[in-house]
């Protein structure tokens, strides 16, 4: 059975600067796969290149069958708000929206109306556990209740694939232990995929695979962290 | 994305955007106010001696009132145009979130450009309202035209043409940048700018000398209709060209004086200054257009004017000549201090814009130091002193704006020496022999002491002071810009996350 998302011989260089040197990459539906290894080994740049925020320099990206490297950038950020949900450390959340409003960005953006769109959003709020902060700025809530809500806002369209970069990376130990669990809680309940990239091994424990990269390419060894699965 | 969450997006903000939003609605009603305005006067037909605004009385004077009222609403609409950057470091941040939340590039240009249209579509309604409260205050005085109301379709179409430039203005700004869901990056062009405005400008000044024709080699061609209409569109569009040549050529002038500065410049101050010009060298256009158009403007008025007084003295000369009585002859009856002052009314419209556009130069230059404020702070951590920033500042708006001056007024100049600015006081005196008109005397040794040909000179005195007046301006607005930077270089930004 062919791979939900896949990346063949991806290759990306900033200026002279290689990121990717011909990376081969692949998550099943429901799979959870961590993307480990040291800083600046291209982690982050594989994940960009998997969502079609970035344009690869070389090789194919692939989802459901379709080369998504051929589509146009309105193409792509389509089906990232559609099919994809993408997760960062900080700086996604619209400091000027609220909690719900943010949540429900996406499906308003793809058309929704606004009172379903906020009905649905709502529902994810409290699904992840931050339904009283609805009515909130971003500016007036700790760093894990945006976190919450920036998963509430990922998971709201159901995207078949969640790509989360160093999801707990500015949360203290207990907080990311608890919005991690969310992710995976959910992502499990729904199938959706996750490509959970991160540099700690206590992250990397919640995948079912991993794949180490160092330098740009698939660490050769396959050592990794160890811990995942 | 339906227009509901356009709207809601495009008045999301914090307190910078709320500012911004404030002063594009103030600009947008101004300009509305002033179109407003352009439109009733024009809307007044025939001989209009029921006012007591005498440059509202006769028709041929009143598209001249119109287009200074317009001149006026330029430099405000450009304000508009320049506040749209205001705030542009958290507006970048909220656009790039919007569009890891999924938004397409084209909603993300939708949603600024939004943001714009929605501030100033604000603003001309308020325009319109204090448009129509200013007509039922001031009453059927026969001061103002209260009498005359533009057609309703014109008045739709004044309210909504402000929002409309605005945001066409907005979207023009927009176009070499690309948000996307990491951030807001600006396209940079490899190659500097080329001097092609200066074609611009030499088409706008054969338009301009077109209808002036037997006394140019420039004719018009035989399939374009010799009307009045067409003589105004040719000297309306001729001066335009001249401005738009003006204002393009600000870009190759700033990339050139980057260069010569790296080149020659000596210390850190230069250096800095330079680099910026060759990095960015349309930032001079975007910033100083409102201001280069108000002193090409002026220019012209001032040229007119020397125009117009040596007319006058030409009429004279010539009346004495031919020994006219007084009140008889040339101009009889023409009262020249009524032109003048026309022309002061001009040059006060000139000396506002030039204060508007000094204005937008301000939060032009308050934008660009908050946006690089980090840089700025990095700068000043390593120790280079505030001093040399501010001086970097200073010459890297001093040095394409000396020479756009210079080429503003020469072109503004250049414009009226296409009219006929010789006057031939022999020929009069020959014809008033040959035409033994029974009223002239044709005075021989009156004519003895006067001058064959009279010329318009070129007002040296009065075009230095329009140009210094425009430089001081923009002195004032970078002495007010550079007191930001001392908050902008403190070293707490670099800590930011």
């Amino acid at each position: 059975m062919s791979p939900l998302l896949s990346g063949t011989g991806l290759v990306r260089n900033y200026g002279a600067t290689p990121a990717l040197r011909g990376i081969d990459f692949a998550v099943g539906e429901g799979e959870i796969v961590a993307v480990t290894g040291p800083s600046g080994c291209g982690k982050s740049t594989l994940l960009h290149c998997l969502s079609g925020i970035l344009r690869v320099d070389a090789g194919t990206v692939t989802y459901r069958d379709q080369d998504i490297g051929l589509w146009s950038e309105a193409a792509r950020s389509r089906l990232r708000r559609t099919e994809f949900g993408v997760l960062f450390q900080f700086g996604q959340l619209v400091p000027e929206l609220t909690a719900v409003e943010n949540v429900a960005l996406p499906l308003l953006l793809a058309g929704s109306g606004r009172r379903e769109a906020r009905r649905t959003a709502l529902d994810w709020l409290d699904r992840l556990g931050v339904a009283e902060l609805a009515e909130q700025r971003p500016g007036a809530i700790s760093g894990g209740q945006q976190q919450r809500c920036a998963t509430a806002r990922a998971l709201v369209t159901e995207p078949r694939v969640l790509f989360a970069d160093e999801p707990t990376g500015a949360l203290d130990v207990l907080t990311g232990e608890q919005v991690l669990g969310q992710i995976v809680r959910v992502a499990r309940e729904q199938g959706t995929a996750v490509v959970l990239v991160t540099h700690e091994a206590r992250v990397a424990a919640y995948a079912d695979r991993e794949v180490a990269l160092r330098d740009g390419v698939v660490d050769p060894t396959g050592l990794g962290l160890g811990v995942a699965g | 994305m339906k227009t509901a969450t356009l709207a809601r997006l495009a008045v999301a903000g914090n307190r910078t955007d709320v500012l911004r939003t404030v002063l594009t609605a103030l600009s947008a009603l101004l300009a509305t106010v002033a179109m407003l305005c352009a439109a009733t006067v024009l809307s007044i037909t025939g001989w209009a001696d029921r006012y007591s605004v005498t440059l509202l009385v006769e028709p041929g004077l009143r598209p001249g009132v119109a287009a200074t009222l317009i001149l006026v609403s330029l430099p405000v609409l450009a304000l508009a145009g320049q506040c749209i950057r205001l705030g542009a470091p958290a507006r970048d941040r909220r656009l790039a979130a919007i569009r890891l939340a999924g938004a397409t590039p084209g909603e993300g240009v939708l949603i600024a450009t939004a943001e714009t249209a929605v501030a100033s579509l604000l603003g001309s309604v308020a325009g319109l309202v204090a448009y129509l409260v200013a007509r039922a205050a001031i009453g059927d005085q026969h001061t103002l035209p209260t009498d005359v109301l533009p057609p309703a379709p014109v008045i739709a179409f004044l309210v909504l043409l402000v929002p409309a430039l605005a945001a066409a203005i907005g979207a023009l700004l927009m176009r070499r940048v690309i948000v996307t869901p990491l951030g807001v990056v600006r396209r940079v062009r490899k190659r500097g700018p080329r001097p092609w405005p200066g074609l611009l400008i030499a088409v706008g000044l054969a338009m301009f000398a077109s209808p002036f024709q037997e006394h140019l080699p420039v004719h018009l061609p035989h399939w374009l209709p010799h009307s009045k209409n067409m003589t105004y569109v040719l000297l309306g569009g001729g001066v335009l060209l001249t401005m738009a040549g003006v204002v393009l050529g600000v870009g190759w002038i700033s990339h050139t004086a980057g260069q010569l500065l790296r080149r020659y410049g000596r210390g850190p101050a230069t250096l800095l200054a330079g680099q910026r010009l060759i990095t960015d060298p349309w930032n001079g256009s975007r910033t100083m257009a409102a201001l280069l158009a108000a002193v090409i403007a002026g220019s012209v008025a001032l040229g007119y004017r020397a125009n117009l007084a040596t007319t006058f003295r030409y009429y004279d000369l010539d009346n004495q000549i031919m020994g006219y009585p007084y009140g008889r002859g040339m101009s009889a009856g023409a009262e020249p201090s009524f032109y003048f002052n026309a022309i002061r009314l001009v040059m006060v419209a000139v000396g506002l814009s030039a204060a508007v556009a000094a204005a937008g130069l301000l939060i032009a230059l308050v934008e660009s130091i908050v946006a690089r404020r980090r840089a700025y702070a990095s700068l000043t951590a390593t120790g280079v002193p505030r001093r040399t920033l501010s001086a970097a500042i200073l010459w890297q708006t001093l040095t394409p704006l000396v020479p756009a001056l210079l080429l503003a007024m020469a072109a503004g100049d250049a414009l009226l020496r296409l009219v006929p600015t010789h006057y031939d006081l022999g020929r009069s005196y020959r014809e008033c022999l040959a035409d033994n008109d029974a009223l002239a005397h044709c005075h021989t040794p009156a004519a003895l002491h006067l001058p064959n040909v009279l010329n318009v000179p070129v007002p040296w005195a009065e075009l230095s002071l329009l140009g210094a007046g425009a430089l001081l301006a923009v002195l004032v607005a970078v002495g007010v810009g550079v007191l930001v930077l001392r908050s902008s270089t403190d070293l707490e930004e670099l800590r930011v996350g």
